[in-house]
């Protein structure tokens, strides 16, 4: 108090405004925005855990009524085993089929043309809305007009028409065909940026030492490709996970339960059997699993946030 | 050592290589293309001609019935100018909001944790499905009267994107030097002016970018306007291409005409920003070059 009295007093108050402006001042900007998200994001979810400890219909605090009749729902566990086989199907088949095509474009197309056909070509399915790629494969499995079982026919094919989308064995292959064919690019894109990392040098190097392309794969490749091959895993888990645009375009589901995966499941629940109090245990239950997975991973996801 | 002498020669020599991923490449070319030709040849085809047997490849009498019918005929069109107007909206306020969170964290003195938690608070949005937020969301908007508004919408896709947005500009904003908007300030300009004179004109690639990836996810999107939307009024142009599905006899051409102009705008528009579509789906963990 008596050192600041040397001061005069109007700059010492216009001091300490200014340091309280560049103290405050980025989170007076950040205000709006967290405050938004808070509204449109958090507050559902916090409504989420509340509508989920209530009973269905008569309401009452209800406990983890909700969350331990998961453990009884049968038609539950075959929309996890439906889920699960299309996840993990479509992982394999994608991260196999982009990996190889990463390092075979990689090492064959020098040419910054030929580059830039290969990645038109292959970004313009990941922009196509999922409902339009669902009308898409609609429109080449369905029996009457689809062209897929003429194609067959004149091929040779002489068996009963394939029903690709009303036996369930053929209904999970029809759509897993179209996340692959909209995803397994997104795969290879990620992959094939990786590998540009890779210092000429070393390839070099390791050819001068008589290293074979199996061996470059193992030894530089995959080392170098390792923390996107995590992205590509956990981003590609996480959004199979959520699987329902074109699901819903091309079988709804059906036929039975055979393509009912959760999402659709948890739509079935919450919108058409208008249980939201159940559903919301469901969501409650995917939010966990998906902040676990996330927590693991994230710091593998993204270079340190700088 | 066998493996050692046989390691140095290639099992296949680079020419046979080149030609088999050549030839790999024909293929796919033709898985991914051949279904955007049938919907595009459908989409041109007369009612009548849906029913030819064999289907033929090619229109025999290409016409855009189809989409007169769909669009005008069915009314649609309305959906397509509810999803224009979702679609501006939303890339307004999602890159308003986003410079207001990236400006700070990149230029203004935060502490490093807060900024890696917001960071990374923003990166787990982006894993959050859909259908869990929306059978909250649903109760919401249904008790605050926003069931059925194009508002709702908008605020949904705005929150949504905004993770990648807040990602994708401070990457852009970390490239533009601070001396440069420094020299602005010791000149006397205001930290606002600084913003909007130096630093804003310098990152319009961003920007449009950012903008431009926004508008695509917001044009794509379907299951919150499933459920949140009930009629012509605010319902988007992706539940109009659905609602052919749920009819008992499908009209083919007309679904598929729907289906052309829903891929059309968003692959229009990347082919914009189309160097930066990886590196916005991967929050900026990928950069790409071509």
């Amino acid at each position: 108090m008596n050192r600041g009295a040397k001061v005069p007093a109007p700059h010492r108050a216009g001091a300490a405004i200014t340091a309280f402006r560049r103290a405050a001042g980025p989170y007076l900007l950040l205000a709006a925005p967290i405050l938004f998200l808070l509204t449109v994001v958090v507050y559902p979810l916090v409504y989420a855990v509340d509508l989920s400890l209530q009973y269905y219909r008569v309401g009452g605090f209800a406990g983890l009524h909700n969350y331990t009749l998961a453990f009884q729902d049968s038609l539950l566990g075959e929309s996890l085993r439906a889920t699960l086989v299309y996840a993990g199907l479509a992982m394999a088949v994608e991260i196999a089929l982009g990996l190889a095509l990463a390092v075979a474009v990689q090492r064959t197309i020098r040419s910054v043309a030929g580059r830039t056909l290969v990645y038109l070509l292959f970004v313009v399915p990941m922009v196509t809305p999922p409902v339009a790629a669902g009308v898409i494969f609609r429109l080449m499995y369905i029996p009457q007009y689809g062209i897929l079982n003429f194609l067959f026919h004149d091929l040779g094919y002489r068996g009963n028409p394939i029903l690709w989308m009303s036996s369930p064995k053929m209904a999970m292959f029809s759509v897993l065909s179209v996340d692959v064919w909209q995803w397994m690019p997104f795969v290879f894109l990620v992959l094939f940026a990786g590998l540009q990392a890779v210092p000429p040098d070393v390839t070099e190097a390791a050819q001068v030492d008589g290293a074979g392309g199996w061996v470059r794969f193992r030894a530089i490749e995959i080392p170098y490709l390792k923390p996107l091959l995590l992205l590509v895993l956990v981003f590609r888990f996480t959004d199979t996970l959520r699987v329902f645009d074109h699901v819903q375009v091309l079988t709804m589901g059906g036929p039975g339960a055979a393509t009912e995966f959760l999402s659709l499941y948890l739509y079935k629940i919450a919108f058409k059997f208008s249980n939201l109090n159940y559903a919301a245990a469901l969501a409650i239950y995917v939010v966990i699993i998906v902040s676990i997975v996330f927590s693991l991973t994230s710091r593998y996801l993204t270079e340190e946030t700088t | 050592m066998p493996g050692a002498a046989r390691a140095g020669r290639p099992w296949m020599s680079p020419r046979a290589a080149r030609r088999m991923v050549l030839a790999g490449l024909s293929v796919l070319a033709v898985v991914y293309l051949f279904p955007f030709f049938w919907m595009v040849s459908t989409s041109l085809k007369s009612n009548a001609e849906l029913y030819a047997q064999p289907p033929t490849l090619w229109p025999v009498h290409p016409r855009l019935d189809a989409y007169t019918a769909a669009l005008v005929g069915a009314g649609h069109w309305t959906l397509l100018r509810n999803s224009l107007l979702i679609c501006l909206s939303t890339v307004a306020l999602t890159v308003t909001l986003a410079l207001l969170i990236a400006y700070p964290l990149t230029r203004l003195a935060v502490p490093p944790r807060v900024r890696r938690g917001i960071l990374s608070w923003l990166l787990s949005l982006r894993f959050l499905p859909s259908m869990v937020v929306v059978i909250p969301i649903f109760a919401t908007v249904r008790a605050v009267g926003l069931y059925d508004r194009l508002l709702a919408l908008i605020f949904i896709y705005s929150a949504f994107s905004l993770p990648f947005a807040v990602w994708m500009l401070k990457g852009f904003l970390l490239e533009v030097p601070a001396e440069v908007e420094e020299a602005a300030l010791v000149d006397g300009a205001s930290r606002w002016r600084a913003f909007f004179r130096i630093l804003l004109p310098m990152l319009s690639p961003g920007l449009l970018a950012a903008g431009v990836i926004t508008f695509a996810l917001a044009w794509s999107e379907f299951l919150y306007a499933l459920i949140l939307t009930a009629t012509p009024r605010s319902q988007t142009f992706s539940i109009g291409v659905w609602s052919y599905v749920t009819e008992f006899e499908i009209i083919w051409n007309q679904m598929a005409a729907m289906g052309v102009v829903s891929a059309l705008i968003p692959v229009g528009l990347l082919m914009i920003a189309r160097r930066y579509v990886v590196s916005a789906l991967t929050f900026g963990a990928v950069r790409e070059k071509a």
